[in-house]
């Protein structure tokens, strides 16, 4: 078993302990899998504090229902993300306004990977970033930015100056390229 | 409303996964997926996938804030007598009038040997002490944790000391996450009032080489008693 693996397995022990009422996996399992939930909060958000109110609310919603993991549907740290995406999405629809990073580029992945990173990327999800090179920038663009920023396909369109139609297409056809690549 | 075309309700998933439509059109694909296995599969496969994004992220620090504000909205938070267990405060204050008396105890009975303590704290967070130091009399070292910090899983923590400017920080060893550590004086060697002591973040198992290659997690200087 590799690191990844051990370490879904893991999580997916403490969530399982933490509906059995287990304060210390329920720490464990912040201690684990926050920091990098951090970071995917701050990266969709571009502010701290609003990053810092969805992983407390997504953890907290974790504990008091972390009897409805499945563990069958999926691993435990997609069920996070789920999750934390699902209020992070919230929050940015309800906000009116939206702020366009540094928008994903031919050199995404970034350059110069660390040993970690490429590590972490030496498994079955390796796939998906691969299959993401695979597209055009064109379409990699738009979902990448649907993906880390939390943009509808009406702020992707008005971000990029695409006509609505044009940028639907882009994304669904790469989707459909991904979902071949990825054989789903 | 839920398309009958096979590839055309595909799309709509890998499209619902990303976050792409509005929230009554999200509510009504929560809808089918929490009755079409088959759908809801799917859905979770998509997720696993772009795990592989999200984890080319590197992992931020965590405000200490944070844990105490979701233990206490969650209702997991210490209890008053745990807390006051727990805190690194009333340690400091506890260990300190401990090492005060001993040190009063002993003075008369030989000459003193110097006894030393470090807090050592975050670069910039004075307030957020996370080991506490001490060398005893007889100049073992011990290695105390005062609260508990995340640390990248693939990474190891390295304990080093700087004595002498000219030649280096010098390895005092791994740390086990949350472990307290009694290093023999002999490893520790002599200490001195204003010696620097610190833990950085380093490979798995160690710097490669002599010297501290990651960023530095906790440091502090040595004080007398």
């Amino acid at each position: 078993m590799d690191d990844i693996s051990a370490d879904l397995e893991a999580g997916n022990a403490l969530m399982q302990a933490c509906a059995g009422g287990d304060r210390q996996a329920f720490h464990q399992l912040y201690l684990n899998e926050a920091p990098r939930m951090l970071a995917f909060a701050r990266r969709f958000t571009g502010e701290s504090a609003c990053a810092d109110d969805a992983l407390q609310d997504t953890f907290v919603q974790v504990w008091k229902n972390a009897h409805r993991f499945r563990h069958e549907r999926g691993s435990a740290r997609a069920w996070l993300y789920g999750l934390l995406r699902y209020r992070l999405l919230n929050q940015q629809r309800r906000s009116s306004r939206y702020e366009v990073g540094h928008l994903p580029d031919e050199s995404w992945p970034d350059p110069g990977l660390s040993p970690e990173q490429c590590s972490l990327a030496d498994n079955d999800r390796k796939v998906m970033i691969e299959c993401l090179k695979t597209l055009r920038l064109e379409r990699r663009r738009p979902i990448l930015m649907a993906y880390y920023m939390g943009l509808s396909y009406e702020q992707i369109a008005d971000s990029l100056a695409v006509p609505l139609g044009t940028i639907k297409s882009r994304i669904r056809s790469g989707l459909k390229g991904l979902q071949e690549c990825l054989r789903l | 409303m839920i398309p009958d075309d096979p590839q055309e309700r595909q799309l709509l998933i890998a499209e619902h996964v990303l976050g792409l439509h509005d929230p009554q059109r999200r509510q009504e694909i929560d809808a089918w997926l929490a009755q079409d296995e088959e759908a809801s599969r799917l859905a979770g496969h998509w997720q696993e996938h772009w795990l592989g994004a999200a984890e080319l992220l590197e992992p931020a620090p965590l405000p200490s804030r944070l844990w105490r504000r979701i233990a206490r909205q969650a209702g997991v938070a210490p209890s008053r007598w745990q807390w006051v267990w727990q805190s690194p405060v009333v340690w400091r204050t506890v260990s300190a009038s401990l090492l005060v008396v001993v040190a009063l105890l002993l003075g008369p009975l030989r000459q003193p040997a110097p006894v030393y303590t470090v807090i050592l704290q975050a670069p910039g967070e004075a307030a957020a002490p996370g080991w506490r130091v001490t060398v005893s009399a007889s100049g073992d070292l011990q290695l105390i944790p005062l609260q508990e910090v995340a640390y990248p899983r693939q990474h190891s923590v390295q304990f080093w000391t700087l004595q002498d400017p000219a030649r280096g920080p010098r390895s005092l060893g791994l740390v086990e996450r949350g472990q307290p550590v009694v290093i023999p004086a002999s490893q520790v060697g002599e200490v001195k009032s204003g010696q620097l002591f610190e833990l950085t973040l380093e490979p798995p198992g160690g710097s490669p080489g002599d010297r501290p290659t990651g960023p530095v997690l906790f440091i502090g200087r040595a004080v007398a008693l």
